[in-house]
């Protein structure tokens, strides 16, 4: 059953248009991820599944409902977390938790939150006094109090610490757990490869796919790669031979064989075959970089710029 | 109304762990009575007109309490607010962010009637000054006061880009109003139409209004009407012009 539904949203700032044709569904108890580089109209599209702004064009309902007409109602049942939303220095966790959930009828145990979330020693600390990853948490945690059937996590991730970053994930996946669906605003492709069921890829206000992070790899086709160091040269003829390779480059020493998925087995088969020994093996997989850089025919690096340094629009 | 009264409690708290707003409502206007008015005590001041008038420097002192918070505390903690999306992130939750500015304005009014009643009292002791002999007059000139101050104080939160803005707009005309309160130079030698000015702006109708039923005369219909005059304009503007993000 569809809890969000987005039909041809389009949304313009003056001239500018942020969003210009968006459709998607998500369905009751999955983590569905909005990727797309900075500036891509990702926040757009979700401000407008809140209700905070007023679609242009298209229609947007949640559970049904119209979020700018119902604005009260929808508000109950959807929690948010704001990309760089901060509170006051001095308001202390457990104040700031005891104030927003009173804005809810269906209300969250504080305590309860406070140890889900890892910040039970936190909750009399002031806001300023907290780190980087327990401000995130508490900003979720503000987003969970109400008890909401969906949560809508806008860059998470962002500005946190590789170690935060992965115990944020795990709390994702907590959340999910509980049975809130959850929509995940990213640009960062490890995090939606991880976490998400489904993902709808965002790009310059339209929509470029939308799949789970497996059916967009296989819909790019994306080569695996094998990297080695062989003790003695190989032919390059002898490794095109083998099944499943579609390639061949060197790079000094290293070689690098690129194929479909069996690749590494083929490779192997022709090393152990040789006699050949080998150093430094490892095997790339395609990743959901290579799938957008596909999809949408840019740089993924710039999309998929660690998340210390970006912020989006 | 119970997120209204948790806003306000928490809004009160954040106050109260703020000492430089505390400083400015509870110490600042005692300190600067006792300096300018212990020397008048003690009969040396040679003033006359307007600064020679008893009710001027407590009068001051009160304008001073309520100017402080309209134009400094109010305009820097919703430029805050605005500023780290604190309103956008309230706009998400079943709450009118606008609960979040009536609470603020609630907070700063209360500090602001506490602030006058410690002063009145300071004034009451430590230099000889009776309490309000025209105690309807009084009440009323300072709500006046208070309104017409709060609601320019909105209208610099309303129209200042940024939190650091609203900190220097604020500072910015306080001093001139309380220039033109005659603080320094008594408004009986300022040029004619400076003084015409002068008695008709908020700090300078709030000074007198106050001062003339704080010695038990009836407040100036005029000045009460230009204090209450401005308050709806500013109200007005700042309503119109408010942004949220």
């Amino acid at each position: 059953m569809p809890v969000i539904e987005v039909d041809h949203l389009q949304k313009r700032y003056g001239e500018k248009v942020a969003v210009d044709d968006v459709s998607f569904t998500v369905e009751q108890g999955e983590i569905f991820g909005v990727l797309g580089p900075n500036g891509a109209g990702k926040t757009t599209t979700v401000e407008c599944v809140q209700g905070l702004r007023r679609p242009d064009g298209g229609t947007v309902r949640v559970f049904g409902l119209d979020p700018v007409r119902d604005r009260t109602e929808v508000r109950q049942r959807v929690g948010a977390q704001l990309q760089e939303s901060q509170l006051p220095d001095k308001v202390r966790v457990r104040e700031a938790l005891d104030l927003y959930r009173s804005f809810y009828r269906n209300r969250a145990d504080i305590d309860e939150l406070l140890t889900d979330l890892g910040l039970a020693e936190q909750r009399n600390t002031y806001f300023q006094k907290l780190s980087g990853g327990q401000k995130q948490r508490l900003s979720v945690a503000l987003a969970l109090v109400g008890r909401p059937e969906i949560a809508i996590l806008d860059e998470l991730t962002t500005g946190l610490d590789p170690q935060g970053r992965r115990d944020t994930w795990d709390l994702v996946e907590r959340i999910r757990d509980r049975g809130v669906t959850v929509v995940l605003v990213t640009h960062f492709m490890e995090e939606a490869q991880r976490l998400c069921d489904r993902i709808a890829i965002i790009d310059k206000g339209r929509m470029v796919a939308i799949d789970s992070p497996a059916g967009l790899l296989a819909r790019v086709g994306s080569e695996h790669r094998v990297h080695f160091r062989p003790a003695e040269p190989v032919e390059d003829a002898l490794l095109l031979a083998a099944p499943d390779v579609t390639g061949v480059s060197r790079y000094g020493a290293e070689v690098t064989v690129t194929g479909t998925k069996d690749v590494l087995q083929s490779v192997l088969a022709v090393l152990n075959g040789r006699g050949t020994t080998y150093t430094d093996l490892r095997v790339e997989q395609p990743t959901l970089d290579d799938a957008f850089v596909a999809l949408t025919g840019r740089g993924g690096r710039a999309a998929a710029q660690s998340p210390t340094d970006g912020r989006s629009s | 109304m119970s997120a209204l009264s948790k806003l306000i409690a928490v809004e009160t708290k954040l106050f109260l762990r703020e000492p430089v707003s505390l400083f400015f409502v509870f110490a600042l206007p005692i300190g600067l009575m006792l300096v300018f008015g212990l020397p008048q005590r003690a009969g040396t001041a040679a003033d006359t007109g307007q600064h020679a008038e008893q009710t001027f420097l407590p009068s001051l002192a009160l304008a001073l309490t309520i100017g402080m918070l309209a134009l400094f505390t109010l305009p820097m903690a919703l430029g805050i607010y605005r500023e780290r999306r604190i309103l956008r992130r309230l706009a998400t939750t079943p709450v009118q962010p606008a609960l979040l500015l009536v609470a603020q304005v609630v907070v700063n009014l209360v500090m602001g009637v506490l602030g006058a009643v410690v002063t009145s009292i300071a004034v009451r002791f430590l230099l000889d000054q009776p309490a309000p002999a025209n105690l309807p007059g009084f009440v009323l000139a300072f709500l006046l006061g208070v309104a017409c101050l709060f609601a320019v104080g909105l209208l610099i939160a309303a129209l200042a880009p940024s939190a650091r803005a609203a900190q220097s707009i604020g500072p910015a005309l306080f001093f001139p109003l309380l220039f033109l309160a005659g603080a320094w130079l008594p408004r009986d030698r300022m040029p004619g139409a400076l003084a015409a000015v002068a008695d008709y702006s908020p700090l300078g109708a709030t000074v007198d209004t106050i001062g003339a039923a704080w010695a038990g005369a009836d407040p100036e219909l005029p000045q009460l009407i230009a204090l209450a005059v401005t308050a709806a304009v500013a109200a007005l503007g700042a309503t119109r012009f408010f942004r949220w993000e």
